[in-house]
């Protein structure tokens, strides 16, 4: 997992970044989310999808692509994750001030 | 919290870049990401001795295929490679080198290259045997057809570096270390160099030993070649020891009044018994040949070349295999060189000078029987005098002062006679010659010196 961090962290920034962003403009964004039924589906599928990953069950390739994904996705989900909860901050003190 | 929740359902429309992101990660990453973990494997392994080892990476799963000297070895290979930081599976193909049953290694050597070959028991230990073999015998072309198997027997190393040393001393053949036994066959490359071997092979590791040794000696060649053009009489070969080459090289000046004495002669052991009893008569045969070569090899002596005249090739023949000592084979392949022009008498005379200013007629000291040396020069005398066939020669006898001047004056002439005797019998009528003796009356030097007194005792040909 260090040895993936060091040799991609350039693509791991961009991930983290593109979470920021997304995270910043999902907070004032009115548009609709995704339903709780599709959310449950897709949890089921991390879950099958990080255990495969863990069991090592995918060879060779494949199974580093599959690894890069979801480092990939864990970093955006930390920035969308921080992203969020800033913006709400940022929301909340103006309208204290208001 | 609530909120995060709340706000994650609309994260989603991000994951398509992120997709896209991902993508171009996976196309510029997978190849440098391969080969820096194939290289890290690789450096993992640096260390750890193994023969054809070959990583391969796919993704971060390393598939690790060598041969290892030993179990522990190949786990601990093993081990190194997962270890490495980023690997995720190793696909372990390694395996034992085969182990050789039984253990055997060569090393061969013929005209143009050794050949060293069988199976040794490392990498190092090839390399090390590959080197030794370079030095030892620099400048020869070595081949390497050594493979790796375990199973070789202790100290085997200390036992293919020694073999390496004498295969250096061999002309051709080979030595095979068949689990602990050595077996040696081929000719030595010079004289002594079998015992040389087999002196060397006493130190032998332990637990070694020596199953053959079919190792021979080279032949002990000696030649001589009398040029009659460059007039040279040329000696080639092997003689026992100073001694006897001191002793060859004296007795062929005598015996070669005419030709310089060109000594290439090298001294060595292994000198077959009776060498110098063979080669001095021998030397003897080929000095009555106008032209000839003398192979003393081993126990045999061969004799080639042209006699001046029949009865002369008849006694080189008979001669030759009389003077050969008991085991020993005389081969002469006498033929008779063609008789050359009649001359007139003053040409006979002139080249009866010519013949006797070069050489002497020895004879044994105070009696009057010829000197076995003198038969080289009596041969062309004969051949002189027949050439000229009308006239009639005084062969006259000289001695030194030293001594009763009676017993000088029939010494004298018994000398004379026996020149005559010598040419009689070799088929020239009595009736051309005269012998006549002189005693110590008619001196060429003074006769206070050995080298005057010399000069004195003389036979002279003079045609009347």
């Amino acid at each position: 997992m260090a040895y993936l961090a060091t040799f991609h962290w350039g693509w791991l920034l961009g991930a983290l970044l593109l979470g920021f962003g997304m995270g910043w403009i999902a907070v004032v964004h009115r548009g609709p989310g995704i339903s709780r039924s599709t959310a449950r589906w897709l949890a089921v599928l991390a879950v099958v999808v990080v255990a495969a990953a863990l069991a090592r069950v995918v060879p060779g390739r494949p199974g580093y692509w599959l690894d890069l994904a979801l480092i990939l996705l864990a970093v955006y989900l930390v920035g969308c994750a921080a992203g969020s909860w800033l913006r709400d901050r940022v929301i909340a003190r103006h309208g204290t001030a208001l | 919290m609530r909120g995060l929740f709340r706000w994650s359902s609309k994260w989603w429309p991000g994951t398509i870049p992120l997709a896209v992101l991902w993508a171009f990660a996976c196309w510029n990453g997978t190849a440098p990401l391969e080969s820096d973990l194939a290289a890290r494997a690789a450096a993992a392994l640096k260390d750890t001795v193994l023969d054809k080892a070959k990583i391969a990476a796919a993704g971060r799963d390393i598939t690790f295929a060598a041969d290892a000297f030993s179990e522990d070895g190949r786990r601990s290979a093993v081990a190194s490679v997962e270890a490495v930081p980023g690997v995720r599976l190793v696909n372990d193909e390694t395996r034992l080198v085969p182990e050789a049953k039984p253990f055997v290694w060569s090393a061969e050597r013929d005209v143009v290259r050794v050949t060293l070959g069988g199976s040794a028991p490392l990498p190092a230990i090839k390399g090390r045997l590959l080197d030794a073999a370079r030095n030892t015998l620099n400048g020869v072309e070595v081949a390497d057809r050594m493979g790796l198997a375990r199973g070789a027997p202790p100290r085997f190393d200390a036992a293919a570096l020694l073999s390496i040393e004498q295969i250096g001393k061999l002309r051709d053949g080979k030595i095979t270390i068949t689990n602990n036994q050595l077996s040696l066959s081929g000719m030595a490359r010079d004289l002594g160099g079998r015992e040389a071997i087999a002196a060397a092979l006493k130190n032998l590791p332990e637990g070694f030993s020596v199953a053959a040794n079919e190792i021979r000696a080279p032949p002990y060649i000696f030649q001589a070649y009398k040029d009659p053009v460059a007039s040279t009489l040329t000696l080639t070969g092997y003689v026992p020891d100073n001694n006897v080459h001191a002793a060859l090289v004296a007795s062929a000046g005598r015996k070669f009044f005419n030709e310089k004495v060109v000594d290439n002669l090298k001294t060595s052991v292994g000198a077959p018994v009776g060498f110098a009893a063979a080669v001095n008569p021998a030397l003897g045969a080929l000095s009555r040949l106008s032209t000839g070569t003398l192979v003393v090899t081993d126990r045999e002596a061969k004799l080639s070349g042209d006699a001046l005249y029949d009865a002369a090739a008849n006694e080189i023949r008979a001669d030759l295999a009389r003077d050969m000592p008991r085991g020993w084979l005389a081969k002469p392949e006498i033929s008779v060189k063609p008789a050359p022009s009649p001359v007139d008498a003053t040409v006979c005379q002139q080249l009866f000078n010519d013949l006797l200013g070069r050489g002497r007629i020895r004879f044994e000291a105070g009696r009057a029987a010829i000197n076995s040396d003198s038969a080289g020069l009596l041969d062309r005398l004969f051949e002189t005098a027949s050439r000229c066939p009308t006239v009639t020669v005084e062969i006259a006898g000289h001695t030194d002062a030293d001594g009763d001047d009676h017993f000088n004056q029939a010494l004298s002439e018994k000398r004379a006679q026996a020149v005559v005797d010598y040419l009689v019998k070799a088929g020239l009528p009595p009736e051309r010659f005269k012998a006549v003796g002189y005693g110590s009356g008619q001196p060429l030097a003074g006769n206070d010196t050995d080298e005057g007194k010399a000069q004195n005792r003389r036979i002279e040909f003079l045609v009347r």
